[in-house]
């Protein structure tokens, strides 16, 4: 395909995710996380063109909460800004398609969003059809219940293989500080948890997490001189699939597939297992294998690594959750990810996911050179 | 099974209710409590010295940390006001009443406010008010606890004075 602009993660800050942060609200959480962003590439607010803010007002219960975003993400003099009621990574494309027009040279991505102030099972039902599925009191655990059954049923996958992934996340995930569960914990322990919706138990879910992320992109001619490292995005791809759950074979991701095909596509890349690591955005066991297929993912083999930051199932910042993949392969291959490195690492994939059963897809590749001469 | 309606259906109730649980925030917490000692706080801009009331971590203009509450006065200005004369569901007022924006003194950007205790047609751009707070004992740390502004008789303040906090 002819020649896109190249374009770089150059920066990226995020909280902690908590279950509850009992003392700040949304804005004195994002706050803090723009300021370190702009901090690590040197700059001040006023260098950068462009902002993309994603959260949901529904999920912490203020009209217009994402407005007064704005007051904490720079917004004088005005400048463009847009706003999307999904996760950062979706965000994170907007933010690159201005970047290919040529208008824009640097921008900023936030994901915030106060998760704990409202009950997102009840607020993700909206997220289903008004007429037939909604008002069944479908929550979105439920719904990724039924998906796992589904692939269960197609694949023979047992409640033992479930259990494996979600150990594998957690082992990885007890080596990142920014994590909201960070105990290790092993296949067979988490196999004795309770069911939250059979088949999934509540050792392969995680729980409500609340956090700020910030995101720093920029051209090439710019991002080399903000950062020593940058992070340079090769491709990506998203797609929707059908709201309807009744309406797709749930034990499958085409959405996901495709994407990936378009991506990998755009990167030049031959298949996923010349990456050096993959972050997912699957909030259970059974979304994580119906991802890695939908990648052309081998999950039992030992290249790439797949969620070396422990994933979603430790910690899923609603909104934020996505946008944390791609600050996670930044770190991994800018050098910033201590403990948890992927020793060379030079190429990724970053993932995400958001609706009910994987409804929506986005899929990214990045590596360490940039990706057009 | 029920037979099928004969009619068709036309509509449904999708009722939706969704509980939330607010964290009022670190600097409204504290301006919460405040109110319940008589005391109205803002926040003060680090670079351009500029107060925000209700407080805000940053300054939407400068983007500097606004990390200094300060105190500020019980009394203001009308900088733009509007009579209501229409009832609202829920509010006990007697119209016409006057709902208006008050540039507390110290403070760069106004807060909303009604005004009593006047005439709705004698208020004005630059009349001088003060708060009418609940009596001891009956405040609560919310925004009840001021009940209104009232004139203060002072001289009405020049347009100068006000226009940069309408």
């Amino acid at each position: 395909m002819s020649a896109l602009r190249n374009v770089a993660i150059v920066g990226f800050a995020q909280l902690p995710v908590v279950g509850r942060d009992a003392h700040r609200m949304s804005t004195e959480m994002l706050y803090p996380v723009v300021r370190e962003a702009l901090k690590q590439v040197g700059v001040e607010r006023d260098a950068i063109d462009y902002q993309v803010s994603a959260s949901a007002d529904y999920m912490d219960g203020r009209p217009f909460g994402f407005v007064a975003a704005l007051d904490v993400m720079g917004s004088w003099p005005p400048r463009q800004d847009l706003h999307l009621e999904m996760d950062g990574s979706f965000a994170t494309y907007y933010a690159w398609l201005r970047m290919q027009t040529g208008e824009v040279d640097t921008a900023i991505v936030c994901g915030h969003g106060k998760t704990s102030e409202g009950e997102p099972e009840r607020v993700l039902n909206l997220q289903l059809d008004p007429y037939y599925q909604a008002p069944l009191g479908l929550t979105p655990t439920a719904t990724a219940a039924l998906q796992a059954s589904a692939y269960q049923a197609r694949t023979g996958a047992t409640d033992a293989d479930f259990a494996a992934v979600a150990a594998r996340n957690r082992t990885a995930g007890a080596r990142n500080p920014d994590n909201q569960v960070r105990e290790a914990a092993t296949a067979d322990g988490l196999r004795h948890t309770s069911w939250a919706v059979e088949p999934l138990r509540r050792g392969y879910l995680p729980p409500v997490g609340e956090s700020a992320t910030c995101l720093v992109l920029a051209a090439a001619g710019r991002a080399e001189t903000l950062c020593d490292k940058p992070v340079w995005i090769h491709g990506v791809d998203h797609r929707t699939e059908m709201q309807s759950i009744g309406a797709r074979d749930l034990s499958r991701s085409p959405g996901a597939a495709l994407a990936a095909q378009k991506a990998y596509a755009m990167a030049g890349l031959g298949s996923a297992r010349d990456v050096d690591l993959v972050e997912l955005l699957a909030t259970n066991p059974a979304q994580e294998l119906i991802v890695c297929e939908a990648l052309g993912l081998d999950g039992h083999a030992s290249k790439p690594v797949i969620n070396p930051s422990g994933g979603a199932l430790c910690g899923d910042p609603v909104m934020s959750t996505g946008l944390i993949r791609l600050g996670e392969v930044f770190r991994q291959l800018s050098g910033r990810a201590a403990d948890r490195a992927v020793p060379g690492a030079r190429r990724a994939i970053a993932h995400a996911a958001q609706g009910h059963c994987l409804q929506q897809n986005i899929v990214w590749v990045l590596g360490s050179e940039r990706r057009w001469t | 099974m029920d037979e099928p309606p004969k009619e068709p259906v036309k509509y449904i109730d999708a009722e939706v209710r969704l509980p939330y649980h607010y964290v009022a925030g670190d600097y409204r917490a504290r301006y919460l409590r405040a109110l319940k000692d008589k005391k109205i706080l803002g926040s003060k801009c680090s670079r351009t010295g500029k107060v925000f009331v209700m407080p805000v971590v940053a300054s939407p203009e400068s983007f500097a940390p606004c990390d200094e509450l300060v105190e500020i006065s019980h009394r203001g200005t009308v900088t733009t006001f509007c009579v209501v004369n229409i009832p609202v569901i829920g509010r006990t007022l007697e119209i016409p009443y006057v709902a208006a924006s008050v540039a507390l003194d110290g403070a760069d950007i106004s807060i909303f406010a009604l005004v009593q205790e006047c005439k709705a047609e004698d208020v004005r751009m630059g009349m001088r008010v003060e708060a009418v707070w609940k009596p001891d004992g009956e405040r609560h740390g919310d925004h009840e606890d001021i009940q209104y502004f009232r004139p203060t008789g002072e001289p009405d303040a020049p347009l100068d004075s006000f226009i940069h906090r309408l």
